[in-house]
């Protein structure tokens, strides 16, 4: 028995979700205690045992039903006889993949068609025997699930999936259906607030002992007298007034254009999650038009706001992207009322359609923001191609950052969070992040922005097996 | 020997009408001595679970309700320092003809360290929660209720806890559990919960219940009214369920609906009737139109 758990929970780590061997013990030790009773039981044991999220349990459910579609569960527990039988099903079964595999390696084209055309009388029997599985399994079409799971036997060898090394990259190249619109999956949701949840778990301690320098201001009596009941009012611990805090401003200039939709969207969805957790955000849109879409990121399901923007409703999708148009923009309805210093982050290919840059209005943004970042999906050797004019607006901006993945995305916004808030910390925390950026500067950056024509910016090689757009 | 039927018949006795995972998750936590964590949106009887539990297996229910802060002195234990004092204050006379036999400074700290231990024993250690449940002379049950709205912090401290089911409290040393409770925690899912915790439990997802299991823990707890009704109630507020609203009624929603109904006597459901009681089953201003409206369309 253990062995069969064993496999199946390596299974179940191929298919991402992650089960430590405590919890396999666990599994073992359930199984000990009430038998094999059939399947409906089983299941349930080891789902309660090994899945420790309801996001993974689909995965689990299916995961379970390919990995014993091969035997069946006896009514009542004759339990040595079923070990043996399945130890040797299961042998059997991965010695056919074996030799699928090995199959493979021989010819490319065929073996798929010949695999599913050839059906010995044995994989009838087998296929008979999937018929009768419990009919009151609550999962839906079974036989479907299961001959799906057989065909997969049949492809390739499975890449080794990134989840388990790397489980918080999302696969930006992919499911990314241009005709059918721009829609998330849940899984794309899921893991976006795993990404935040994880960003904001590293940001809370360093936030806590932002404010916690922060909060020094003139003694709080009250609150110090009631602290220091228990000692017999000697004052050990003192209260300290907080002083007035306000949350962080950013504005979000993103361009919808065909050719950085993918990178806008995940920033959306991004600012869609973080907003109102830390950050008071003001939202952009623009393609050759600009319009904000702050009070629709709150009001609207994040689906749905998608659905409008690639309909065109918000700013029309048809036309050419030109930056310098948006800048005159927004500089003549916006720029007047931008308020308490935000940080801007531009995110855009820069690509111009050879309008006039209008460079000059950034010089004023740069005025009234305390930060501004560009974020671009391009990589750095083709920024000087075409109609880019990257070069020029680059040199008003304090960062220009290449973005590829949308754990780069949340490691670009964590630093500009940490950034703001070390902004209006203690001047002790200050002069720390001075000190910091004076070791910086020593690094040349001469040359920042032509450089990347030259000397490759990207390792070629990435091993944390990161995706990109 | 309890069985898996066995746990389902004696919380059914208990008034709570369990599923199969709901039974196998009891069993196992009971055999295995592991802590259940249950998720499953509001209402649903995760906390219901535990008191039905209670009851039925005559456990003394020890319940910690989780917030934003919370710590160790108020989860664990704490030293009763207002006792403390207060023994010093009176035992200073004592002291001083306790002290006087000794010869010199050196001698009388040594004497009084000897008897530190007085002020730091189990006399003046206030039991907060989870050292109550290990303590406790039965095996009590440790309900840890709405865990997602403690701070990681506090998730970590519980660790040790659920796992070796001990108490390290560096005054006293390592207080193990007399009797391993019976636990459960409970989370809706507004923060995720970490992994090195959902580790060291058995994980529960209590979703809606199906249509039957539904009307049967509406009859169990309202056997008076009758099996129609609460047969139109139940599909109609499954129907209300799948209308995305704000806050899709629960099962707690239902059996206050079914307390309404049996009120006012009602013998099928109406459009109006479910106008006039709208309020029971949708909890925003929003909601309360979708589901008339959805009355109106089903009922009409």
């Amino acid at each position: 028995m253990e062995r069969i758990i064993a496999r199946f929970v390596g299974e179940l780590r191929d298919c991402g979700i992650r089960v430590s061997p405590g919890e396999s013990l666990d599994a073992v030790q359930a199984l000990a205690l009430t038998g094999i009773r059939g399947r409906r039981s089983t299941r349930q044991l080891l789902r309660l045992t090994l899945v420790k999220n309801v996001h993974d349990m689909p995965v689990f459910d299916a995961a379970f039903n390919r990995f014993f579609s091969r035997f069946q569960f006896p009514p009542e527990g004759d339990i040595p006889g079923l070990m043996d039988a399945a130890i040797v099903s299961m042998e059997g079964e991965f010695s056919t993949m074996n030799l699928v595999e090995s199959h493979h390696d021989d010819e490319e084209p065929g073996p798929l068609l010949k695999l599913d055309s050839q059906i010995d009388p044995e994989d009838l029997q087998e296929l008979k025997s999937l018929t009768e599985i419990d009919p009151d399994d609550s999962d839906g079409n079974e036989i479907v699930v299961q001959i799906k799971g057989h065909r997969e036997l049949a492809k390739a060898p499975r890449p080794s999936r990134r989840f388990v090394q790397n489980p918080l990259t999302i696969d930006l190249s992919q499911g990314l259906p241009q005709e059918r619109g721009i829609v998330f999956t849940a899984e794309e949701q899921a893991s976006m607030q795993d990404v935040v949840s994880r960003m904001m778990l590293r940001l809370r301690k360093d936030m806590k002992r932002i404010k916690n320098n922060q909060n020094r201001g003139k003694l709080h009596v009250i609150k110090t007298i009631q602290k220091n009941y228990r000692h017999d009012m000697v004052p050990f611990q003192v209260a300290l007034r907080r002083k007035r805090r306000e949350k962080p401003r950013l504005l979000v200039l993103c361009d919808v254009s065909f050719s950085v939709s993918h990178a806008a969207r995940f920033m959306l969805l991004l600012l869609h999650t973080l907003h109102n957790q830390l950050l008071d955000v003001r939202s952009f849109i623009f393609n050759r038009q600009l319009a904000e879409i702050t009070d629709l990121l709150a009001n609207l399901p994040v689906n749905e706001l998608m659905r409008t923007i690639d309909e065109g409703d918000i700013v029309d999708l048809d036309e050419n992207s030109s930056y310098g148009q948006v800048l005159l923009d927004f500089k003549k309805r916006f720029l007047e009322n931008l308020r308490g210093r935000p940080a801007v982050i531009i995110l855009g290919d820069a690509r111009n359609n050879y309008d006039e840059a209008q460079d000059w209005v950034l010089e004023e943004i740069r005025e009234k923001s305390r930060y501004m970042l560009w974020l671009t999906p391009e990589e750095r050797e083709i920024w000087r191609r075409g109609d880019c004019v990257i070069d020029t607006y680059g040199a008003y901006c304090d960062k220009v950052e290449v973005v590829k993945t949308v754990e780069d995305l949340s490691l670009v916004v964590e630093d500009l969070l940490l950034d703001m808030y070390a902004d209006q910390a203690h001047p002790l925390e200050k002069k720390r992040q001075r000190e910091k950026e004076a070791e910086n500067e020593q690094l040349d950056y001469r040359g920042y922005y032509s450089r990347g024509a030259t000397v490759a910016s990207e390792p070629a090689f990435d091993p944390s097996g990161r995706s990109h757009w | 020997m309890i069985t898996e039927q066995g746990v389902k018949e004696f919380l059914h006795q208990g008034g709570y009408i369990a599923d199969d995972a709901i039974a196998t998750a009891v069993f196992l936590a009971l055999r295995m001595e592991k802590p259940i964590l249950i998720e499953g949106p509001p209402g649903v009887g995760k906390t219901g679970l535990a008191k039905a539990l209670s009851a039925s297996l005559d456990f003394p229910l020890v319940r910690l309700q989780c917030y934003e802060g919370i710590d160790e002195g108020k989860a664990l234990y704490d030293w009763e320092y207002g006792k403390q004092l207060l023994y010093t204050q009176l035992l200073r006379t004592q002291l001083d003809s306790y002290l006087s036999v000794s010869a010199d400074l050196r001698e009388a700290v040594e004497r009084l360290s000897s008897e530190e231990s007085l002020f730091f024993s189990r006399n003046f250690l206030v039991q907060r929660p989870i050292l109550r449940s290990f303590l406790s002379e039965k095996r009590s049950l440790l309900l840890i209720d709405e865990i997602d709205r403690s701070d990681d912090e506090f998730e970590a401290l519980l660790l040790e806890c659920l796992s070796e089911f001990q108490i390290s409290i560096p005054e006293l040393g390592v207080i193990e559990a007399t009797r391993r409770p019976l636990t459960i925690l409970t989370s809706n899912g507004t923060r995720m919960i970490s992994d090195a915790l959902r580790r060291r439990c058995l994980y529960l997802y209590i979703g809606y219940p199906e249509l039957d299991r539904e009307i049967a823990i509406v009859r169990a707890k309202f056997p008076d009214l009758c099996e129609s009704l609460a047969r139109q109630m139940v599909e109609f507020l499954r129907k209300a369920r799948e209308l995305n609203l704000r806050k899709p009624p629960s099962v707690s929603e239902t059996l206050d609906w079914a307390q309404v109904l049996s009120i006012l006597k009602a013998s099928q459901l109406t459009p109006e009737i479910v106008a006039n009681t709208v309020g029971v089953i949708a909890k925003h201003q929003t909601d309360l139109q979708k589901v008339t409206d959805l009355a109106v369309r089903e009922l009409g």
